[in-house]
């Protein structure tokens, strides 16, 4: 156990700090400290391109597809470092942690020659075409349908929640390939380009007033027939390989974040006087010690090395951190009082605390449900027997 | 950082943890609390591993290894529920007195034929320290804890309550495993309506719930152990916070392991109360929960801990 970083990994905090305050207080200082995800999406495509001609994209990937083959230490430094110096979150987080590590995992050279230098160089913009209206906790119930015809994939059906889309290029869809088949069996894993008639968008406005995600319509669209990672009937298999990529080192700039907001609410506290009620500073300790355990339950998820035994630590990360800032949310509101209800202008558009307090309900929701985590945390952390399931 | 432990640690505790399960099982818990609390015998058990010269430094006959070590070991003392005053005197006092230049007792110390019980001033009553303070043994609603009242001379330093309760935390840690194993294992094999009472989500998400607060607690654990042993900054604070998650996880792990066993959760019968009892005792000791919040909260509010995107997790 090693408390702290080495004298060569703080030498590289000095260069991505210095490189990322140059940026940010150069020519992309009209982005800095932009929390809202859907603010200023052409700049921020440019700033994905700043990142990959610095090689500062995707560290992580190896050096030959465009990446500094970075050790964890150094990921875990530069996603520090990048929300400490108010870079606002990549809209490629997609491509580059999803995305390209499924290819790179499951990819055949030609595709890994096909998509990985775009999106390194910060020019192939990523989206995920996993849930439908029938298939959300459920993930496995999926409708879309595809089939080959005349060399070329046809796809018809609806993904919903699909965030960022209308600024992606690329999706990757799980569709149902096989006629007939249920479940986990018969799915297929394609990679679509959404610029095509076949393809329509619907931005679904969130109750923060927001728009981050949407609702993508297939209406016969096309795609060649290598656009499929592994083989026919391999979707689900390559879409769970995907989900493990997910707990990946970007929720340690999450947290970064989540460390802001909460030095946001400490300092409203001690402002309005709220930080002198006793009740408050004990919700205010509670949260300070859960941001830490969020962050040593990252670290030691990402320490272990065996990535085929899913631990503890990786099983019980994100309700931690889900139940963690929504509870911040609602401490913000109290915090807050009756100031928090009121918006600044005449826009329906929040400050970061009331935003924190609305925002936060989804991350209870959203890559699998508490109610879900606390299922796969019985079944598979304490080998609990499953829940009865019906006919799929 | 890295939470990663080496070989060695890894090998020691599991040692430990095998030796416990294989000698202090239930029955032996049951026999001492028939019998007595004591058994000279599981002592020189301990002896015999090396553990009470854990930590006494290698010129004083010991084996000369550090807190994050002693904890890991900690914690097995709490999934076995040992009763011997193995923590207290081990990895309590040992390190308090090896920081002070206090070495006279250490050797006896590692050879096992001297216990100590340190008296804090938080600490209204400690366990096992009749040599030192005799007077009325007190019943705790632990049967395996010899509680006596000491008096009003205990010490006030900080780094010894930082020993207390890291150590208590460790037990915690171990206690609520232990019970959250038990609770799961009946879950799988009580069955009511047809199947096992572990398929139903009204208990299953109250055992994951448990599992949750169990694997962030232990970080926390090892991580307060780590700038404990360095003394670095912020110490106190670490401390506190394993103190308060590993307390929380316990106490949480007991209520819901009683509920899963229904009204044989409610019995003398069932082993479990014994781990239930020791987290309750332990829950007070070196600290509660209010006074560990309340140094946390004075360190965020009042600014000796440093927040601020430049200090961001010192």
């Amino acid at each position: 156990m090693k408390l702290g970083f080495s004298a060569a990994d703080e030498a590289f905090r000095q260069e991505c700090a210095d490189w990322l305050n140059a940026e940010m207080a150069g020519e992309f200082r009209d982005i800095k400290g932009i929390t809202k995800l859907t603010a200023s999406p052409e700049r921020r495509k440019e700033w994905e391109q700043r990142l990959g001609e610095a090689k500062w994209g995707c560290i992580g990937w190896p050096v030959e597809w465009g990446g500094r083959n970075a050790t964890l230490a150094q990921q875990v430094i530069f996603a520090e470092e990048y929300a400490r110096a108010g870079v606002p979150g990549r809209v490629n987080h997609i491509g580059v942690e999803l995305a390209g590590p499924t290819l790179l995992a499951f990819g055949t050279e030609e595709q890994k020659q096909r998509f990985l230098p775009g999106i390194a160089a910060g020019k192939t913009i990523f989206c995920q075409g996993f849930s439908e209206p029938g298939a959300g906790s459920d993930l496995a119930s999926v409708r879309t349908k595809g089939r080959l015809e005349n060399g070329e994939w046809v796809v018809n059906g609806q993904k919903i929640w699909t965030s960022l889309a209308h600024i992606s290029d690329w999706i990757f869809v799980v569709t149902r390939t096989e006629e007939g088949s249920k479940g986990p069996k018969g799915l297929t894993f394609l990679m679509m380009e959404i610029d095509q008639p076949g393809i329509e968008i619907r931005g679904i406005k969130q109750i923060n007033g927001d728009a981050e995600f949407n609702e993508t319509f297939f209406t016969d669209a096309r795609c060649p027939a290598d656009s499929l990672i592994g083989a026919v009937g391999d979707g689900w298999k390559i879409a769970m390989g995907l989900l493990a990529f997910e707990r990946g080192v970007s929720t340690l700039g999450q947290q970064m974040a989540f460390r802001n907001e909460l030095d946001e609410l400490i300092a409203a506290a001690k402002a309005n006087g709220a930080a002198n009620n006793p009740l408050i500073r004990q919700r205010l300790a509670k949260a300070e010690i859960g941001l830490r355990l969020m962050r040593y339950g990252a670290l030691r998820m990402l320490s272990n090395t065996d990535h085929s035994k899913i631990d503890g630590a990786a099983l019980t990360y994100k309700i931690q951190w889900a139940t963690w800032r929504r509870n911040l949310g609602e401490l913000a509101m109290d915090v807050l009082g009756q100031a928090g209800e009121v918006a600044e202008g005449s826009e329906y558009e929040w400050d970061t605390l009331p935003n924190l307090f609305l925002y936060s309900r989804a991350d209870t929701i959203y890559g699998g449900t508490n109610q879900i985590q606390r299922n796969l945390i019985a079944e598979r952390g304490l080998g609990l027997p499953r829940e009865p399931r019906g006919d799929v | 950082m890295d939470f990663r432990f080496t070989d060695d640690q890894l090998t020691l505790a599991e040692s430990v943890r095998d030796y416990l399960a294989g000698t202090h099982g239930p029955e032996v818990l049951r026999r001492l609390d028939s019998e007595g609390n004591r058994d000279p015998a599981i002592w020189q058990g301990l002896v015999d591993m090396g553990l009470t010269g854990l930590l006494v430094p290698e010129e004083h006959s010991g084996l000369g290894l550090g807190l994050v070590e002693a904890a890991l070991i900690a914690t097995e003392c709490g999934r076995a529920c040992l009763a011997e005053p193995l923590v207290d005197t081990a990895f309590v006092a040992v390190p308090w007195l090896v920081r002070r230049g206090e070495v006279a007792e250490l050797g006896a110390i590692a050879a096992g034929t001297r216990k100590v019980a340190l008296p804090h001033v938080l600490n209204p009553w400690v366990a096992d320290g009749a040599d030192e303070f005799p007077g009325q043994p007190l019943q705790s609603v632990d049967p395996l804890r010899n509680l006596v009242m000491f008096p009003a001379s205990g010490s006030a330093d900080p780094h010894l309550l930082d020993l207390g309760a890291l150590m208590s935390a460790a037990q915690l840690v171990g206690l609520a495993e232990a019970m959250l194993h038990q609770a799961t294992e009946y879950a799988k094999v009580r069955t009511q309506f047809g199947q096992p009472v572990g398929a139903f989500q009204g208990l299953k998400h109250q055992l994951a719930s448990c599992a949750v607060a169990v694997e962030f607690a232990k970080p926390a654990l090892w991580y307060a152990a780590g700038t404990l042993e360095c003394m670095s900054s912020n110490t106190s604070v670490h401390v506190s916070h394993a103190k308060v998650m590993a307390t929380d996880a316990a106490i949480q792990t007991a209520e819901t392991a009683i509920q899963v066993h229904g009204a044989m959760g409610y019995t003398y019968e069932v082993d479990l109360h014994f781990w239930m009892k020791r987290a309750w005792a332990l829950a007070g000791s070196w600290g509660d929960r209010a006074c560990h919040l309340k140094r946390i909260d004075q360190a965020v509010i009042g600014g000796t801990l440093p927040i601020g995107p430049e200090h961001t997790f010192a």
